[in-house]
């Protein structure tokens, strides 16, 4: 087990690196002067310097490269261009936020797509089977900021059930919070039924064919039995793989969420870093993402490890 | 509608029991055996409900698109109409603030996400075949290597990564659907990786490679046609994801400028006036963007299925 956990922290090393190289890449494709295209054509040419220095934007793009990795294993993504701040203090407290709005998603979507799944999943191809897979379909095809909006006119206006504004004013308390973060938890909510319960369903059905499931029915278990302590362990392997992976998705889909919904996460947060070209911000923001998408992966795969002694001594042989 | 092409042979009624009895095509099947498989995978996609629905939705669209200006009721960018009028005969999806029929923005507003995602998707499918072939034919320290980049490229974000890109890089349908494309190479790449890798040590590899062709022959003229299957998939799955990352990057401001009636534009001029009361001018571009990924969707699960089960 240990070394299996060393592999996958050294292959997130490199990952983390190849990651770091792709962003610097795409900040520096365009030769340009960063600091006269954030200050503007008409900045005196002392001030862009001056600029281009405190950034150290003025060095060789080598030792800025060196600069940019170092950046991703500290955790130290530099000052914001717009105010001057450390990129992690910015970004920190946003993503926090996005946390837990995804966290709320995370805790309504879970349970009630496992069970969508395993109740399609028992009644392979009869009608409630293809209610659940074609709605899954649908609701977990349709971008976010649109479910977004959509339940926005829906239900904020037209029923006047839950908050057009996500933002909680200042000291509410956490169950308060829940009110202002329902309505945008529940557009992502239907982003992510659809996958999980489709995964839950294909690998409840493939276990239900499976020997160890038919020798532990003729062993005299009950059906709730088999399901508990035969199926739902093997079957919950891919699930708990996609769900790892939308994490990261997650916070791609939340941006919108957060727009429609006017809430201060790291969304907003990086938006207003495109309108002011704060790239800093923006690079960290990307960097933070990628590193909290490969620390999920790698949770997960301990997990299924955990849940699984089949896969633990694959891992360790 | 006609565009469904049932040729007049094939005047069968659509029976379940038809889609159970594929046959396996056996993996050294000869070329005329995998072509019929083909052809009976294309009728077997043809004859789907979810299949015939997608493409209707999408037909739709893709009239409003060409022909635009010249089958909306109103122009699209006339402002010369009432402002915020709810839904009426006069304007059936209503008027937005500035006094234009939404009902024709939205017709018009096909053309810019009908433009970009396809071309974006093809060009990720084109490079990810060309990069997978090479991966998995090749293999070797290559393979090791390039494995590696695609695991990482899957840790990027691709709505961050877009809005990195249109900071550094300015804002064009060039750069978005460069993006998107750059973003879906890696993840089809390693999906042909996979195809190839099950072809490559097969009779007619081997029979070629004693007949002295090159490498490339084998990967393209030999290997590339047997592995259409998977690429088509790929292809039909990556359009869906491109209509809905490209409505999606629209929304948050990589799109066409104001005036352009693109449906995540829209959505993203008039969200906020959803909490006023004025919900159509949000609705129905939103309604428009759920209805083409939903299509777009419903054509790749079709085709998936089919594939798949061959």
């Amino acid at each position: 087990m240990r070394r299996f956990i060393l592999q996958r922290l050294a292959s997130i090393v490199v990952t983390l690196w190849l990651l770091a190289t792709i962003v610097f890449l795409l900040v520096n494709v365009l030769p340009g002067d960063v600091g006269r295209q954030i200050l503007g054509p008409f900045a005196p040419q002392v001030e862009v310097d001056a600029f281009n220095t405190r950034l150290g934007t003025d060095k060789p793009l080598l030792e800025q490269y060196f600069q940019s990795i170092k950046r991703i294993f500290t955790l130290d993504f530099g000052d914001s261009y717009q105010s001057g701040t450390s990129v992690l203090d910015i970004i920190l407290p946003a993503l926090g936020r996005s946390g837990k709005l995804a966290l709320l998603a995370f805790v309504i979507t879970i349970p009630i797509s496992i069970a969508a799944g395993i109740y399609a999943a028992r009644r392979q191809d009869k009608f409630a089977d293809r209610v659940v897979v074609n709605a899954g379909l649908a609701s977990s095809s349709i971008p976010e900021f649109v479910t977004a909006a959509l339940l926005l006119s829906v239900f904020a206006v037209h029923w006047k059930l839950g908050k057009a504004f996500a933002n909680p004013p200042a000291g509410t308390s956490l169950f308060g919070q829940l009110e202002y973060l329902l309505l945008p938890a529940l557009a992502m909510v239907f982003a992510y039924f659809g996958y999980i319960a489709r995964m839950t369903r294909a690998g409840v059905i493939s276990a239900l064919m499976s020997d160890y499931t038919r020798t532990a029915t003729m062993k005299g278990l009950s059906s709730n039995q088999v399901m508990r302590r035969h199926i739902l362990r093997n079957a919950l392997a891919p699930t708990i793989t996609v769900i790892s992976v939308q994490i990261g998705y997650l916070i791609g889909g939340i941006i919108g969420v957060e727009k429609v919904f006017n809430y201060a996460g790291l969304g907003s947060t990086m938006l207003s870093a495109v309108g002011a070209k704060d790239i800093p911000v923006l690079q960290g923001a990307v960097l933070l993402v990628g590193i909290v998408y490969m620390f999920s992966t790698l949770l997960a795969d301990l997990l299924i490890a955990y849940l699984n002694p089949r896969v633990r001594l694959e891992v360790t042989r | 509608m006609s565009f469904t092409d049932q040729p007049s042979g094939t005047g069968m009624p659509p029976t379940i029991a038809t889609e159970t009895v594929m046959a396996p095509v056996a993996p050294d099947a000869s070329p005329s055996e995998r072509k019929q498989a083909r052809r009976e995978n294309w009728r077997l996609i043809r004859k789907r409900p979810a299949f015939i629905l997608g493409c209707a939705i999408v037909f739709v669209w893709v009239v409003c698109a060409i022909l635009g200006n010249r089958i909306t009721p109103h122009h699209p960018l006339d402002f010369r109409g009432p402002i915020n009028v709810s839904p009426s005969w006069d304007y059936l999806f209503g008027t937005d603030k500035t006094g234009r029929d939404v009902l024709s923005r939205v017709m018009a507003g096909a053309r810019d996400v009908l433009k970009i995602a396809p071309l974006a998707a093809i060009i990720g499918v084109v490079c990810g075949v060309i990069v997978g072939m090479f991966m998995g034919y090749l293999g070797g320290v290559l393979d090791l290597v390039a494995s590696r980049i695609v695991e990482s490229f899957l840790a990027l974000p691709t709505v961050l990564i877009g809005l990195l890109a249109i900071t550094t890089l300015g804002n064009s349908s060039w750069v978005v659907i460069g993006v998107i494309a750059t973003l879906f190479t890696p993840i089809v790449a390693r999906t042909v990786r996979s195809a190839v890798l099950a072809e490559r040590d097969l009779d007619y590899v081997t029979s070629a490679k004693l007949r002295g062709e090159g490498k490339l022959f084998i990967m393209f003229r030999e290997i590339l046609p047997n592995v259409t299957g998977p690429i088509i998939v790929e292809l039909t799955v990556r359009i869906g994801y491109a209509v809905f990352t490209v409505a999606t990057l629209s929304f948050l401001g990589a799109g066409p400028p104001p005036p352009s009636p693109d449906w995540g534009a829209q959505v993203s001029d008039n969200y906020n006036s959803i909490v006023a009361g004025f919900w159509w001018t949000t609705f129905f571009p939103a309604l428009a963007i759920a209805s083409l990924v939903i299509a777009a969707n419903l054509i790749a699960d079709s085709v998936q299925s089919v594939v798949e089960a061959s």
